[in-house]
């Protein structure tokens, strides 16, 4: 069965999958056949493959606390060295100040045919390692003994969590196919939880209502059951992959006891905004401005233009304070402590941007968001929330500020903060709602080149650049910090080892405005030169060389991150002797629902060539669907960007006949 | 094949002077700033040795930070384990006008177990404190103090330029003894032209360097190790994991090292010496029979990393990863021995610097500290044959740029002993390729392309073989990236373990190879060993630099072209010969088709940087000849 739903950025086919059943395998009870098994027979690459995954999740109760218990049992077949990295496993626990996830009746076996026979050896208590990994996580560490190739792996364990309303999320797909996979999740009756699906795999679990005796409630069961799920690999240009591979989570969303209890969680994204306004960083640390007011009476005095204001404040916190580098929409410090350290993380920065844009008349709010690497918040949410930016409304146009980035600027965010929409937190005007952060606008560079063509097929001219948005932003961030001649020899290696000399660049060390970078430059291999005749490839070392693009297919959209135009402007002169053969044809080309565009024309005239290309592509974000046009598009860019002039010398009569130079 | 221990390295501490701080950046000398990331202010190292098990060391570090490149030399941690014990650790951050802006009491440090990416367990644990620049420039001051019992784990390489791009305003080493026979032996290394004031007495030495410039890192230069101005410390009478141990030369570190760490952890179960016996029954011949067990090991062990005990210095017992089946380099070379020893051949365990840089161990400076890897050395016929059990697929006898031509410490139960590795020289990493390949009348590529490869480039190469479909191709898309749209459409392999030769058969095609002009055709006949990347170009070289392997690469393309062309234009032959190798290219018409013959030969060797602007010249020419073109006409 296959239908088709139009999601916010992409198009995902779902595939329907029916609940499936089928025995479940008992664990130890490891088969023969697993064990000969040479290769995964639907998919021959897979380097290991998951037999059978199950989990189990529910409610405990005991001596009146409650937990939440996830029990997990794992078959895993190793097929060859590469796929060894399986038999080590890594269970992260989260962990509170109070409180902490423990793992409980770890069993784990290695099971290999020796001489036809089936030999298992278990996991010892000594080679289980604990570790810490970060101030909320520590991690359950350990590796298989006795794992060769064709070995099969069997561990079983249960996580017991007192965080019993964070569910954690149930993954269907990973980096390597799954045979069998079996999940089952109990809540108690009353205690409403709302699924969400990703992916584009999609499983129905099956649904009923039953007495569980051991909390002595009706629980509401939901199992999943799935078989043959392919794996799925990260590419080039996926946001990230994690938002791509299958899975569900679960979100309480209300506890509904007839008759006694009634309280509803976070439902819609105006609930989840309206819960982070109500916090006390929201609703009253923003229009505390005791610490900061002078300083800023002295910043703005004479100032009245809104946008200008915003400018300053904007500037003056990121030239002030820096971000720590942790993400967060609430208070790490407050505003007081980061003004004094002159660091924080992203909510001390962004949330003290707001409270002095309030402070001087301007309309600003916080915007909540989840970043690119947090993932995409699939339903509304509260904890997958990771950031905070700040919004300023001003003559009725919308301005966003980040003030962790060095590069950024209004309306220039960085990269990780555009993962599709916002929330609003406007406790003021009692708005509450998601807004959208889709695109940052397009990047325009522009790029002019000069080249005098030599008879010996070297070049020498002048490159000038002009860099605006994040066409800018990468640069200038590429170039920070960089000592000149490492970054010009770098910048030379990528550049086909043209010589550079007399490098200017202009702005690249604000973050105000477009970036403009020129040189001159002598390019040895410009050209072929054989007998009589000059070939070249008229964009030189701009040229596009290699398609980004190598699978014939995708499962995912490609994100470039930003939609962006490069425009290219050669003006060549052609040596003395020789006049121009033979030019390209011009091109135009569009790839299909406006995505991008290719525009390629070369003119001559005496000994003079102009080359104009435009290079285009609109959206930052390209679904999976119009993958196969954007693949064979940038085939045709390069295999015409590929194509040569043909100079030929002119037979000693003629000359003089050529105009001088450039 | 992996790394495996740690000795304390990453353990360096210390002391504190009394002196009035002026941390101003503002006043730094425009020498120390210019191309530094970092200038380090002070780094004073003091250890004082006060008995064979009691050692103190402190250290005081002030690093001024000028931009984010220079943060990792201001990072506040101290190692510490079983046998060292933190006395004290602080840190103080100072503005770029010297004003204090916070102070980093002990307790704010956070006390993690010291795992990287690649080891699943150790218990040693480092106290460190992750700071958050808040402007360059700034300057870091931090004090240390660890009492250790490991007199051993002294600080065996002090340098007075930590990195590149670090310059150093002072440096003091001050090493106190208790009585003049516990006095450590020093080595200097590369005291030229810089001047570094040394004074000793009965009971101490002491160093101290002042305003060095930094050093900036080139293309193909020595590591800066062999370049940077440093001393090589080694304690001669010491304590190391409970061990007393007084060593005069290598021999005396072998032996103690197989005495204390080695000896009785290679015993196995009377069940696994039946098995391995019962592997090379009927086999005579020791070498055969090292062959036959390193197999085994190779089939039936993986490589993990988990260090605990002693120093990361001694191996886990045999009987122990013979349970497990997996271990770090110590363990699985230990196991290896065991097995070995139990079918009556003999091996050697064998510490090694590895890695793709050849660093020797100091012939004439036995210390425990060199190494980071372990091999084992099995001598038959008069020669020693090596082997490193963390590899799964390499051939026996065969080691690869991991561990070759480099001096290292067989460590037998009589001693130590230094020996170099086995070397592949320049002709010995080679590389033939053959192609018979069709231009298609619409600028495609069509053919089969046959390769053989020796040596180093066999090292390179047999890993493809346990790959997926999908790393292969893109292997190929990206090695031969001169090749657009390239497309494999059959491969296969043939790893020779015993000649060490590895084959490639692939059928290959392109559309759009050449390009196109007007009526003319234009493609590179090099297709498939083209050199593409000139060495990076300095204004004004400053280092010296080497080639560390030299290699022979013969390639003959066999070109057909499509009908209804003729050839126009054929690139001219070519010979190039220079004291960094020799390179010929030529084309020939033969019959109805074209040939290129092309061998290139480099040669290992050091050299002046004077040499760089000559290497450069003749890779140049290199790239420029792998790129020339054959153009084809069409006859309509």
């Amino acid at each position: 069965m296959k239908s088709s739903l139009k999601f916010p950025f992409y198009i995902v086919l779902l595939l329907l999958l029916q609940y499936a059943s089928a025995q479940s395998p008992e664990f130890g009870k490891v088969t023969k056949e697993e064990l000969a098994e040479k290769e995964y027979p639907l998919d021959k690459e897979a380097n290991a493959a998951i037999l059978y995954s199950s989990r189990d999740t529910h409610y405990q109760s005991a001596n009146g606390t409650s937990r939440l218990v996830s029990e997990y049992h794992k078959r895993i077949k190793i097929y060859s060295k590469e796929g060894f990295e399986y038999a080590t496993a890594y269970i992260n626990l989260f962990k509170s100040r109070s409180d902490d996830e423990t793992v409980q009746k770890l069993k784990a076996y290695t099971y290999n045919l020796e001489n036809g026979e089936i030999v298992r050896t278990e996991l010892e208590k000594d080679q289980i390692f604990k570790s810490e990994i970060s101030y909320n996580y520590k991690q359950t560490r350990f590796t298989m003994p006795n794992v060769k190739e064709g070995s099969v792996i069997e561990f079983r364990y249960q996580v017991y969590s007192p965080f019993i309303w964070n569910i954690d999320e149930f993954r269907f797909q990973t980096d390597i196919p799954i045979k069998r996979l079996e999940a089952e999740l109990r809540t108690p009756e009353g205690f409403n939880f709302k699924q969400n699906h990703k992916g584009y795999l999609f499983v129905a679990p099956k649904v009923e209502t039953k007495r569980d005796n051991r909390i002595d409630m009706n629980v509401v069961m939901r199992s999943f059951a799935l078989d043959d799920v392919p794996a799925l690999k990260a590419e080039p240009f996926v946001d990230n992959i994690d938002n791509y591979r299958s899975g569900a989570q679960f979100e309480l969303v209300s506890i509904d006891i007839p008759g006694s209890y009634f309280r509803s969680y976070a439902q819609s994204w105006g609930d989840v905004a309206k819960s982070i306004g109500s916090t006390d960083d929201y609703k009253n640390q923003l229009d505390k401005t005791r610490s900061f007011d002078d300083e800023l009476d002295v910043l703005l005095a004479g100032k009245t233009d809104q946008l200008a204001i915003a400018k300053i404040l904007f500037k003056h916190v990121k030239n002030t304070i820096t971000w720590n580098g942790i993400d967060g929409k609430y208070f790490q410090n407050g505003i007081k402590k980061t003004l004094k350290e002159k660091k924080g993380n992203s909510g001390d920065i962004n949330l003290l941007l707001v409270a002095m844009l309030r402070y001087a008349g301007i309309d600003a709010n916080p915007v909540v968001i989840s970043t690119k690497d947090n993932a995409f918040p699939f339903f509304p949410t509260l904890e997958r929330l990771n950031y905070v930016i700040a919004y300023a409304k001003i003559d009725d146009k919308d301005y966003f500020m980040d003030g962790t980035a060095e590069f950024s600027d209004l309306n220039l965010l960085p990269i990780n903060d555009y993962n599709w929409k916002g929330l609003l937190i406007d406790n003021g005007k009692l708005v509450w709602r998601r807004i959208d952060l889709t695109s940052p606008a397009k990047a325009k560079n522009m790029y002019m080149v000069d080249v005098t063509l030599k008879e010996d097929g070297s070049a020498e001219g002048t490159y000038r650049s002009r860099l605006t948005n994040h066409g800018a932003y990468g640069f200038r961030l590429k170039f920070k910090d960089s000592n000149l001649e490492d970054f010009l020899v770098n910048r030379e290696s990528e550049f086909d080892d043209i010589e550079i000399s007399d490098y200017v660049t202009k702005n690249a060390e604000t973050y105000e405005g477009p970036l403009s970078e020129s040189f001159n430059y002598v390019f040895d291999n410009a050209a072929e030169v054989t007998g009589d005749k000059i070939y070249f490839q008229p964009l030189m070392f701009l040229r596009e060389k290699e398609n980004p693009f190598k699978p014939e297919t995708r499962e995912y959209p490609v994100d470039f991150g930003y939609s962006f135009q490069n425009k290219y402007v050669f003006n060549i002169s052609v040596p003395k002797d020789y006049r121009v053969e033979s030019i390209p044809e011009p091109v135009k080309m569009n790839i299909p629902n406006n995505l991008g565009s290719f525009r390629y024309i070369v003119q001559k005239n005496d000994n003079e060539i102009q080359l104009s290309v435009i290079f285009e592509i609109n959206k930052a974000m390209i679904s999976a669907a119009n993958y196969p046009y954007l693949k064979e598009y940038f085939n045709l860019v390069i295999t015409k960007e590929k194509e040569q002039i043909v100079l030929t010398k002119n037979s000693s009569e003629s000359t003089n006949s050529t105009a001088g130079g450039r | 094949m992996r790394f495996l221990f740690i000795v304390s390295s990453l353990l360096c501490l210390v002391v504190s002077s009394a002196q009035d701080p002026n941390y101003t950046t503002l006043l730094l000398d425009k020498s120390l700033t210019s191309n530094a990331n970092a200038v380090v202010r002070l780094d004073e190292l003091s250890i004082d040795i006060q008995s064979q098990e009691q050692m103190v060391i402190k250290r005081t570090k002030v690093v001024t930070v000028l931009n984010a490149k220079g943060d990792k030399h201001a990072l506040m941690y101290v190692g510490y384990d079983n046998a060292r014990k933190v006395r004290n650790i602080e840190a103080v951050v100072y503005d770029q006008m010297g004003n204090e802006l916070e102070k980093i009491k002990e307790k704010k440090f956070k006390d993690v177990s010291a795992v990287d990416g690649s080891t699943l367990y150790s218990d040693s644990r480092v106290k460190y404190y992750p700071y958050t620049p808040v402007s360059y420039p700034y300057t870091i001051e931090i004090r240390s103090e660890v009492q250790t019992r490991n007199t051993g784990e002294l600080v065996s390489y002090w340098s007075f330029l930590e990195d590149f791009m670090v310059s150093t305003e002072r440096n003091r080493l001050i090493i106190k003894v208790a009585s003049p026979d516990m006095k450590p032996a020093i080595k200097e290394k590369n005291f030229e032209g810089y001047s570094v004031e040394k004074k000793e007495s009965l009971t101490s030495i002491a160093y101290e360097a002042v305003n060095l410039q930094s050093i900036t890192k080139e293309s193909l230069c020595p590591g800066i190790q062999k370049m940077a101005p440093a001393i090589l410390i080694r304690p001669v009478k010491f304590t190391y994991g409970g061990f007393k141990a007084e060593i005069h030369d290598w021999n005396d570190l072998g032996r103690w090292m197989y005495t204390n760490l080695l000896q009785g952890r290679d015993e196995l179960s009377p069940a696994t010496v039946q098995m391995a016996k019962s592997l090379v029954s009927g086999v005579e011949d020791d070498l055969e029979k090292a062959k036959i067990i390193y197999k085994y090991v190779q089939e039936n062990t993986r490589y993990i990393s988990v260090q605990v005990g002693i120093g990361g210095i001694q191996p886990i017992n045999a009987i122990e990863v013979d349970r497990l089946k997996y271990g770090d380099c110590k363990g699985l070379s230990n196991y290896t021995k065991a097995l070995l020893n139990a079918v009556s051949v003999e091996a050697f365990y064998t510490h090694v610097e590895a890695g793709s840089e050849k660093v020797d161990f100091e012939e004439d400076f036995p210390d425990l500290a060199q190494g980071n890897h372990v091999i084992l050395a099995i001598p038959y016929q008069g020669k020693y044959y090596w082997i490193d059990c963390t590899s799964q697929s390499h051939p026996f006898g065969f080691v690869g740029d991991f561990t070759d031509g480099r001096k290292v410490l067989v460590i037998k139960p009589d001693g130590g002993e230094v020996v170099r590795t086995v070397t592949y020289d320049n002709a010995e990493n080679y590389q033939n390729t053959t192609a018979i390949y069709q231009i298609t009348a619409n600028g495609g590529i069509i053919g089969e392309v046959t390769r053989k490869t020796k040596g180093i480039q066999y090292d390179n190469r047999f890993g493809l073989e346990d790959q997926t479909k999908e790393v292969i191709t893109n292997y190929y898309k990206r090695s031969w990236e001169n090749v657009n749209n390239l497309v494999i459409d059959d491969f296969q392999f043939e790893n020779n373990r015993t000649t060490i030769e590895f084959g490639e058969k692939l059928k290959i095609s392109a559309v759009n190879y050449a390009s196109k002009a007007n009526d003319r055709l234009l493609f590179s006949p090099n297709a498939f060993n083209r050199i593409t990347d000139v060495p990076k170009r300095y204004r004004s070289r400053k280092l010296p630099f080497e080639i560390q392997r030299g290699f022979l690469d013969e390639d003959e393309f066999q070109i057909k072209i499509p009908e209804g062309f003729t050839v126009e234009a054929i690139p001219e032959s070519i010979r190039l010969e220079n004291k960094f190798g020799t390179y010929n290219f030529t084309v020939e018409k033969q019959d109805d088709q074209l040939v290129l013959r092309r061998t290139f030969a480099m040669k290992q060797g050091e050299f002046s940087k004077s040499d760089y602007a000559e290497y450069r010249d003749f890779m140049k020419k290199v790239v420029k000849y792998d790129a020339s073109k054959i153009v084809l006409k069409s006859d309509v």
